[in-house]
């Protein structure tokens, strides 16, 4: 297949363009038409898809602007949410490893100490089902709020991720 | 006052005064931008994929990604510009669809095709036309639509289908001459009225 354009192509698609065709050009060009077929190749194309684009245009039915319109806001707004809950995501994660590290060094640390403080709860549940009064130094080991402090910590840190995990979720 | 303001671009260059400049899109300019482009990029969708509730889809799809767009064209370069943004990534989501794999039974077709079309222009239209782009590849049908119903240079669609323009030039070409000697077959068989005839000489 040898790879010619005609010359006049351009003025013919121009004269179309304009509306001019066949009407308001030349019977030379006319001729041309007729005869090239490169030309007539353009022009029956030209027309034959002028006329299915104008017929197709007209069957589309289409959703009104504001929908699609409505529908981008709010594509924009939750790309916007996700791109503000990503740092979010890895505080989270900080934190829950952060608390698992404490966790896991206070169970280790308990389990060094041969888990005294065990034994003072239950001695101290024994206190409680016998009536007595409140004793909290019962509870605690003889180096006194040592352990206590980083068990309600790590208690509290990891009940607000749970809390905000499920928050999150919700 | 600042220093910033008494010399500008100074610290961010002209990237930083072209974002300025390039003002979003508002919901009025959107409306009438989505009058006039909105048909013949349906009509583009839907005569290309065959499929007009396919059409229907990527149309809206179009759009929302349009308007969702992080580097939109400048206002600057104006509504052909916007347009053939629009043009490009229509045909990203159509090659999108096609590449997926895909089965459509009979119950998903909607009750449109089965229907009469109500437009006799259209019926015609689409007994000229719908035969012969069946016949052509998926590409060529949107070279050839975007050549000949857009009128699109080859710059122009070698921009929308991201194709180099030389390739277009020859990919033009040859897509051409098969769907018009396609027509020709048809209206050998009468399936046509020859257009040329009433200019002929």
């Amino acid at each position: 297949m040898t790879f010619r354009i005609c010359s006049h192509e351009a003025e013919i698609k121009e004269l179309m363009k304009c509306g001019h065709w066949p009407e308001a050009c030349s019977a030379e060009l006319r001729t041309h038409a007729a005869a090239c077929r490169s030309c007539s190749d353009l022009l029956l194309l030209e027309q034959a898809f002028r006329k299915a684009r104008a017929a197709t245009a007209v069957s589309a039915s289409l959703p009104p602007h504001g929908a699609i319109w409505w529908r981008a806001q709010l594509r924009r707004r939750n790309a916007a949410v996700e791109r503000i809950g990503r740092p979010i995501l890895g505080a989270e994660i900080f934190a829950l490893s952060i608390a698992v590290i404490l966790a896991s060094g206070l169970i280790v640390s308990q389990g060094r100490h041969g888990l005294q403080w065990l034994t003072r709860l239950g001695e101290w549940m024994t206190g409680i089902s016998q009536s007595e009064a409140f004793r909290l130094d019962m509870l605690l080991p003889s180096s006194g709020w040592m352990y206590l402090i980083p068990i309600l910590a790590v208690l509290a840190l990891l009940s607000g991720v749970v809390l905000y995990l499920s928050s999150e979720k919700h | 006052m600042q220093w910033e303001s008494v010399i500008p671009n100074a610290v961010s260059g002209y990237a930083a005064d072209a974002q300025t400049a390039s003002l979003q899109m508002d919901s009025d300019a959107f409306a009438g931008f989505y009058q006039r482009s909105s048909r013949p990029l349906w009509a583009y969708l839907a005569r290309v994929s065959g499929d007009p509730a396919l059409a229907d889809d990527l149309t809206q799809e179009s759009y929302v990604r349009f308007l969702c767009a992080t580097s939109p064209p400048l206002l600057q370069e104006g509504e052909v510009a916007s347009k053939r943004y629009l043009f490009r990534i229509a045909t990203n989501l159509l090659r999108d669809h096609w590449r997926r794999p895909h089965s459509a039974s009979i119950e998903e077709i909607p009750e449109e095709f089965f229907v009469a079309k109500a437009h006799p222009e259209q019926a015609d239209s689409e007994a000229v036309l719908t035969p012969a782009l069946a016949r052509m590849r998926p590409r060529d049908r949107q070279i050839l639509w975007l050549a000949h119903a857009e009128g699109y240079s080859h710059h122009e669609i070698a921009e929308v289908t991201g194709l180099a323009s030389a390739s277009i030039r020859i990919l033009l070409f040859r897509a051409r001459r098969k769907i018009a000697s396609l027509l020709r077959e048809q209206e050998k068989a009468g399936f046509v009225s020859n257009p040329e005839r009433r200019w002929q000489p």
